[in-house]
């Protein structure tokens, strides 16, 4: 009997011991392992990844648009938040320790990585599908690209452009195993980032199909931010005739009403590219977002508001003057309010078609001679004004479109980029000054001693 | 087998063989002098022989001695040793002896006489812990073990607890302790909302169950839980009854009253219209010698900057009244907080047993008030403990609790809508709105009263905590032990916000957090304990366990509701976000331990352990962790034996090494996450990969020693260590070009090295007792190397862990004072001047979260039925950021939210010699996070004072009841520090190198408790 009993603790005993080496082996419950990446569906799943990070707070759903108008000529917005990493930016204090441009750099260049690792997995793509696939990667990295050497980088105007200093530019798949020996990058010169930025995206001009199902980038998309990338290169000839490639298509119509243009519930008839976004899927409601900022309490935090200024530009009967609404700040400030952003899930239009228009008048003035499209600058500026009921120009400058791009592109992240093609001062600040260009996070340089920061920081 | 068991039969009889003379045969009884329970197993020995035997289940022995006078010696743990002279039927009474050095102490797996440990071990009883007016058991550990620190987040309850045994040991991973309830190691890491502060799930258990909790410090002591152990591991024990106890019934109750222990000091509405018309002089002036606007004349700006702040501020907040004459003035800060926060407990105990059979039983029901509005804690459970004897060999029993708690939660402090937020408002803003009488809407921030009447936030959790042991004792040698056990924690959160609140975003809404753990565990293992004859004494144990975790979470969010009366999901009708999860880790250990001890003299210990976890990579699964110790009864040898002095005296050293793995799972993998964007779901990277990822290695070395002079009467503990963690997993930061931000790796080192001093002393015994217990913790933390990687935590004031620094130095700019011409804030320049320009100021080690020095200081007086104990509680060294300085000191430059009193300083006009900055919106100075909000963080605090009475005895007897003691308590009833708040918060409760940060965090409670306790 006794030995039964001994035995069976024993054989117990034994029994648990065996079985437990098994249980060591545990696999993740909400994650995938890089050896799970097995199919064309798992390929443009990260693909897909990359529009959710474009939509990101750091992306296209906040601080791409809001930093550069944060920063740009303060007759448009008046920051009155108690966030002081955004609050310095709107007085020009940002410090290399702000939290805003270690987001946006660390963001962008997950897209880059992500593009990169799908070209390198392009094989386990259909062929009949590679096409397109390739073309949406490099939309996505050349986008990015032109984006961080905006705000990272001495514009393309202000020359030296084959020794101002760019962004690194990061053309490899990622590794799974961080190696020191190829992550230390530097900085290319301003002139090479738009050399990839222009590869990148005339190739996916070429490759992206003119339609694209849920709002992806297609064609158009490509050659709308090639228009953008020609306007900062001052290379009017390209601009006008991507945005005569983009406006030409058919495709896009503006809306009727200028109110129509924003929180649509995905892309208008005058997307050519927006984000989009839904109650499960935006770039944030509570502290980030560019709802949060722009919508009053106690929707948002109210804290971007409509400088008194911002009026001035326009006259009576502008119906875009007074697309605002009052309300007033999380900290307790009254003010006017823009109703661009005035809703929260909506699509975030970034190139819409009257932007489209405005840049082909624009470059066909700048650059002279026969209109490329075969419309006149003074009809293409019309046309956006007229939808809003503001009185036909009779004659128009380059100014003009400076100030209609003010009325018509406000809020959406276009000043800055605007006066700094143009060598045009910013609030008084010259269009180079050391404080309109981001520092490199100081982190970055922290790990990469092979990164030079930016003057000022 | 059988030949082992024969083998083994065969030493048990060798050893037991010594006993057999020719004498007279002597008996008697042994009882407990407390209640004259019978005590059973004590050993008598005839002084001098080597006659042996054992009292039985009925305390009763008979021994046979030899012809003469001879001295009988009765032994039992636990017990004061007593010798008598030999005497027919002999009645002997043993009395407990708390506090000695004979007193039992729980090691882990097992039991040791603190005179034969060797490790460094503090028990804390259940005297310190019961009826403490404490959110959580740990709190009342504060000040009662030398060098072990803990720091209560907030006032708030149910909060999260940062408990450090002798210094922070890890960077990245946790360097909490291991908690250990009767075998079972349960959870400890907060398991509800992670956007709101974290939870303490030890608060669910009821801290008049613990008998004892003893702390394993030393290496040697803790290295039997190896993996786990790098961070001191807390055993707890709770109550059992005793055989053949007649049953006593035993109940508490007691109610409390709390209130803030310390409020800062807030502007009133005059003073705030006197700094806003100050910061508009200052703007003004500031305009017009800079030229910023044109002004032709200095006062024209001046009364350009007063319209501004009269019509924006002072007007348009008022709503009407008239601030001039300060007609409202609002103390915002008073209406955070509970008036007389109600605390109240019953639970009732009833113990003891028969021959086979010893039980534990109690219930309890406790409800706190918080001290701040809307936070309030219930929890009501049950436990049982049980032990059954079937046999003389077998046994078995059980610990089994159940407990349910429910909190009602605030917001976390970095949010508008908790209460601690509300002395931003403006004194001058009414509370109700003069023309409708309602609340007002109309405040600076929005009014979090609102979030108050009409949002909730309310946790359920339920716990259970069972672990079942069987017991054969194969021989009186060897025995088995198996226990198997489980933690099962299941939680609910569900939160409303409406439509009226800054967090209800004018929509309404609603989440819900559903939470769950379980853990199974088992521990299997031999315990032998040959008799090798009286000089000789040796204990192995050698065994395994096995732990597996699985955790579940599920969350749901939705908004736009109908209205404010259904407050939950049920009532929204957009669902903004829903997920589950789960994640399991599994741990497979073997250990194997012994003690030897020669004549009482020499004592030495060694241990093993080998550990394995899911949460590492194939490559480095295994970790050993190996300890030893020697200990020598000075006393024991010729040359101190017959001291008067000493009577005891003990040299201890250890040597060990354990491990931390608390690193969560899957970190040596690559991992991919879901990425959400409409219609495309998608992956994107999380983790890069780490194949070689392995334990932290903590190596700790210990010198002690343990003594006890005149008399006994001055006892005291005296320890060195240093402790050196090595492979340090460290989250090591790696370019974003390269798409990740950090990943896992073992590297760098840090070291801890401190001094502990334990002393008690029995300053008067008699009629009249007065004892004082004193302890002090010396703790010097540096972290040696890690490769030039920048780590960084804290909330406002980075904090960072520099190599050459103590973990989690403050790392900023320096203020330096205010330069008196121009008002403004100067900080150290790079160059080592005063600079004004903050984007010039270098970035340096301004000071350290952890403190030099910790302990506590208890006098306990007691006269006849009377008891008094006094206890302070010190803390030295530290600092404290004022992450909130930035607004409440910031001049108006961050937002016009009123200020302490330290802006009356502020800097006034050319030549105004002063430490506070130039205020003003537009053109204020010193508003950035800088040493300006760094505070000496030392305070010394009545922690505890208590005045006890017992009903008389003869009262007793006419009630038919046992004793009965009267109390009444007070909690932080004084407290001397610099910091200008509470030196008790941390908005940040864990993490190791974030510490010490205080925004708007509810500060600790002062309380009063009268209490009752009854036994029948």
């Amino acid at each position: 009997m006794k030995k039964i009993k001994y035995t069976a603790i024993l054989f117990i005993t034994l029994f648990s011991l065996s079985n437990c080496n098994k249980k060591l082996d545990v696999v993740p419950q909400q994650n995938i392992t890089p050896d799970q990446i097995t199919t064309a569906d798992d390929v443009k799943a990260l693909l897909f990844g990359e529009y959710s990070l474009m939509q990101n707070a750091n992306g296209f759903g906040e601080r791409l648009i809001f930093i550069p108008d944060l920063l740009a000529d303060e007759k448009q917005v008046d920051f009155v938040g108690t966030f002081t990493n955004y609050k310095d930016f709107f007085t020009k204090t940002q410090d290399k320790q702000n939290s805003i441009p270690a987001g946006i750099w660390s963001n962008m260049y997950l897209v880059l990585n992500l593009s990169n690792t799908v070209l390198s997995k392009i094989s386990l793509i259909d062929p009949s599908e590679q096409d397109e696939i390739t073309g949406e990667a490099e939309f996505m990295r050349g986008v990015a690209l032109f984006e961080l050497v905006k705000l990272f980088g001495l514009p393309y105007s202000a020359g030296n452009i084959s020794t101002n200093p760019g962004v690194p530019i990061i053309l490899d798949p990622p590794k799974y195993v961080y190696d020191p020996a190829n992550a230390l990058v530097s900085r290319a010169s301003v002139g090479d980032v738009y050399v990839q930025v222009l590869k990148d995206l005339q190739d996916a001009a070429n490759k992206l199909p003119t339609s694209q199902d849920d709002n992806r980038a297609d064609q158009y998309a490509a050659k709308a931010f090639l228009s953008q990338v020609y306007m900062q290169m001052g290379d009017y000839v390209n601009a006008a005739t991507m945005a005569n490639d983009v406006i030409s298509s058919g495709k896009y119509n503006l809306v009727s009403t200028f109110n129509q243009a924003f929180n649509n519930v995905s892309n208008s008839q005058e997307d050519v590219f927006a984000i989009q976004q839904s109650a499960q899927s935006n770039a944030g409601t509570s502290d980030n977002g560019l709802t949060t900022f722009y919508s009053p309490a106690p929707q948002g935090r109210g804290d971007a508001q409509v400088d008194a200024g911002y009026k001035t530009f326009f006259e009576n009967g502008d119906f875009r003057k007074t697309y605002t609404q009052s309300g007033s700040s999380i900290g307790g400030f009254s003010g006017k309010y823009t109703l661009k952003w005035a809703d929260f899930y909506k699509a975030v239009p970034v190139i819409r078609l009257a932007e489209m228009y405005l840049t082909r008048g624009e470059a066909n003035l700048r650059k002279g001679g026969a209109p490329i499209g075969g419309i006149a600058p003074l009809d293409d500026i019309n046309k956006v004004r007229q939808r809003s009921g503001a009185t036909p120009l009779l004659g128009v400058t380059g100014n003009d479109f400076v100030e209609e791009r003010m009325r018509e592109l406000g809020f959406e992240g276009d000043r800055l980029w605007t006066l700094k093609r143009l060598q045009m001062d910013v609030s008084g600040l010259l269009y180079t000054d050391n404080k309109l260009v981001l520092p490199i996070p100081q982190r970055e340089i922290e790990v990469n001693s092979n990164l030079v920061q930016n003057p000022g920081y | 087998m059988k030949r082992i068991i024969s083998l083994i039969t065969c030493m048990w009889l060798i050893t037991t063989v010594a006993w057999s003379q020719a004498g007279s045969d002597i008996s008697g009884r042994v009882t407990d002098s407390k209640d004259n329970s019978p005590l059973s197993g004590v050993t008598v020995t005839v002084k001098g022989k080597e006659i042996i035997t054992q009292t039985d289940k009925n305390g009763a022995f008979k021994i046979q001695i030899p012809d003469g006078p001879q001295i009988l010696v009765f032994t039992f743990i636990g017990y004061t040793e007593l010798e008598l002279p030999a005497t027919s039927n002999m009645q002997v009474s043993l009395s407990s002896t708390e506090k000695t050095l004979n007193e039992v102490i729980v090691v882990g797996y097992g039991k040791a006489v603190k005179k034969d440990v060797t490790g460094s071990i503090a028990k804390v009883g259940s005297k310190d812990i019961q009826n403490v007016q404490a959110p959580s058991f740990e709190s009342a550990l504060q000040g009662k073990a030398a060098g072990v620190v803990i720091e209560s987040g907030s006032g708030k309850l149910g909060q999260g607890i940062k408990v450090s045994i002798r210094g922070t040991s890890s960077i990245s991973a946790s360097s909490q302790p291991l908690y250990v309830i009767d075998g079972l190691p349960v959870i400890t890491s907060s398991q509800s909302d992670p956007n709101n502060d974290p939870t303490n799930p030890l608060a669910d258990i009821n801290p008049n169950d613990i008998e004892s909790v003893e702390i394993l410090k030393d290496a040697s002591a803790a290295a039997i839980y190896g993996a786990r152990a790098a961070n001191g591991v807390v055993l707890i024990t709770t109550k059992k009854g005793r055989n053949n106890q007649k049953t006593t019934i035993e109940v508490n109750a007691f109610n409390s009253w709390s209130n803030p222990a310390r409020k800062w000091k807030f502007l009133d509405a005059q003073q705030y219209v006197d700094l806003i018309e100050l910061a508009a002089k200052s703007d003004g002036t500031y305009d017009y010698n800079n030229g910023i606007s044109g002004y032709p004349d200095v006062n024209s700006a001046i009364a350009d900057y007063k319209d501004f702040y009269e019509s924006n501020i002072l007007d348009y907040f008022s709503l009407g009244t008239d601030w001039k004459k300060a007609a409202v003035n609002t103390d915002w800060q008073n209406l955070l907080y509970n008036k007389d926060a109600l605390t109240h407990q019953v639970d009732v105990s009833a113990y003891g047993g028969d021959e086979k059979t010893k039980f534990y039983v109690s219930g309890f029901y406790n409800k706190q008030d918080a001290i701040v509005i809307n936070n309030r804690f219930y929890r009501y459970g049950g436990r049982l403990n049980l032990d059954h004897a079937a046999s003389e060999k077998l046994s078995f029993g059980i610990n089994l609790s159940v407990d349910c708690s429910q909190l009602n939660r605030v917001s976390n402090d970095n949010a508008f809508s908790t209460p601690g937020q509300l002395v931003a408002q403006l004194p001058i803003s009414p509370l109700y709105d003069p023309t409708t009488g309602a609340l007002n809407s109309n405040t600076l921030y929005s009014n979090s009263l609102f979030d108050a009447q009409f949002n909730s936030d309310i946790q359920v959790t339920f716990r259970t905590l069972g672990n079942a042991y069987l017991n054969y004792q194969f021989f009186p040698s060897l025995a088995f032990r198996s226990e198997i056990g489980a933690d099962i924690l299941n939680l609910e959160e569900d939160a409303f916000q409406g439509k009226e609140t800054i967090d209800g975003g004018g929509v309404g809404k609603a989440n819900v957090i559903i939470s769950q753990s379980a853990s199974l565990n088992t521990n299997n293992y031999f315990t032998y304990t040959p008799n090798l004859g009286d000089k000789n004494k040796l204990n192995a144990v050698a065994g395994m366990s096995y732990l597996q975790n699985d955790s579940k979470f599920a969350s749901s969010f939705g908004e736009n509701i109908p209205s404010d009366a259904i407050k939950n999901l049920s009532g929204t009708t957009l669902i903004t976000f829903a997920n589950s999860s789960g994640s399991r880790y599994t741990f497979l250990s073997y250990f194997l331990r012994g003690n030897y001890s020669f004549d009482n003299k020499y004592l030495v210990s060694a241990s093993i352990r080998a550990d394995a976890s899911s949460r590492f990579g194939p490559n480095n699964r295994y970790g050993y962790f190996p300890a030893i110790s020697a200990g020598w009864v000075l006393s024991q040898e010729k040359f101190l034996q017959n001291s008067k002095v000493i009577n005891f005296l003990k040299l201890r050293a250890s040597w060990g090494q354990t491990g931390n793995a608390e690193i969560g799972e899957g970190s040596y993998l690559a991992l991919y996450g879901v990425s959400n964007y409409p219609n495309l779901p998608g992956y994107i990277p999380v983790s890069l990969s780490n194949p070689d990822l392995q334990w932290e290695k903590t190596k700790q070395t210990d010198i002690g020693l343990d003594f006890a002079i005149l008399h006994n009467r001055i006892t005291g503990e005296l320890d060195y260590y240093k402790k050196m963690t090595t492979d340090l997993l460290l989250n090591v930061n790696v370019p974003f070009t390269t798409g990740y931000s950090s990943y896992l790796k073992n590297l760098g080192s840090m070291e801890n090295e401190g001094y502990e001093i334990t002393l008690n002393s029995t300053n008067l015994d008699g009629v009249f007792r007065w004892n004082t217990n004193f302890n002090i913790g010396f703790n010097k933390n540096k972290v040696l190397d890690i490769q030039g990687q920048v780590i960084e935590g804290g909330f406002g004031l980075t904090q960072r862990a520099i190599a050459g620094q103590p973990i989690g130095v403050f790392y900023g700019q320096q203020f330096l004072g205010v330069d008196p011409q121009t008002g403004d804030a100067l900080y150290m320049g790079t160059d080592g001047k005063p600079t004004s320009d903050y984007g010039q100021a270098a970035l340096m080690v301004l000071g350290k979260s952890n403190p030099d020095f910790t302990g506590g200081f208890t006098n306990t007086f007691s006269y006849k039925g009377i008891d008094l104990n006094v206890f302070f509680t010190f803390v030295s060294g530290n600092k404290i950021y004022n992450a909130a300085g930035v607004y409440m000191n910031g001049g108006f430059y961050n937002g016009f939210d009123n200020q302490t009193t330290e802006e009356l300083n502020a800097w006034t006009g050319e030549g105004d010699v002063t430490n506070t900055p130039r205020v003003g919106y537009f053109y204020g100075s010193g508003y950035q996070n800088s040493s300006r909000f760094l505070y000496d963080g030392s305070y010394i605090r009545l922690k505890n004072v208590s005045l006890g009475y017992n009903l008389p005895k003869s009262l007793m007897d006419a009630w038919h009841i046992n004793s009965a003691r009267l109390y009444i308590s007070g909690t932080n009833l004084w407290t001397s520090t610099k910091y200008p708040g509470d030196p008790e918060v941390n908005t940040e409760t864990f993490g190791n190198i974030g510490g010490g940060q205080d925004f708007y965090t509810i500060p600790q409670a002062k309380t009063i408790t009268v209490g009752l306790n009854v036994k029948f």
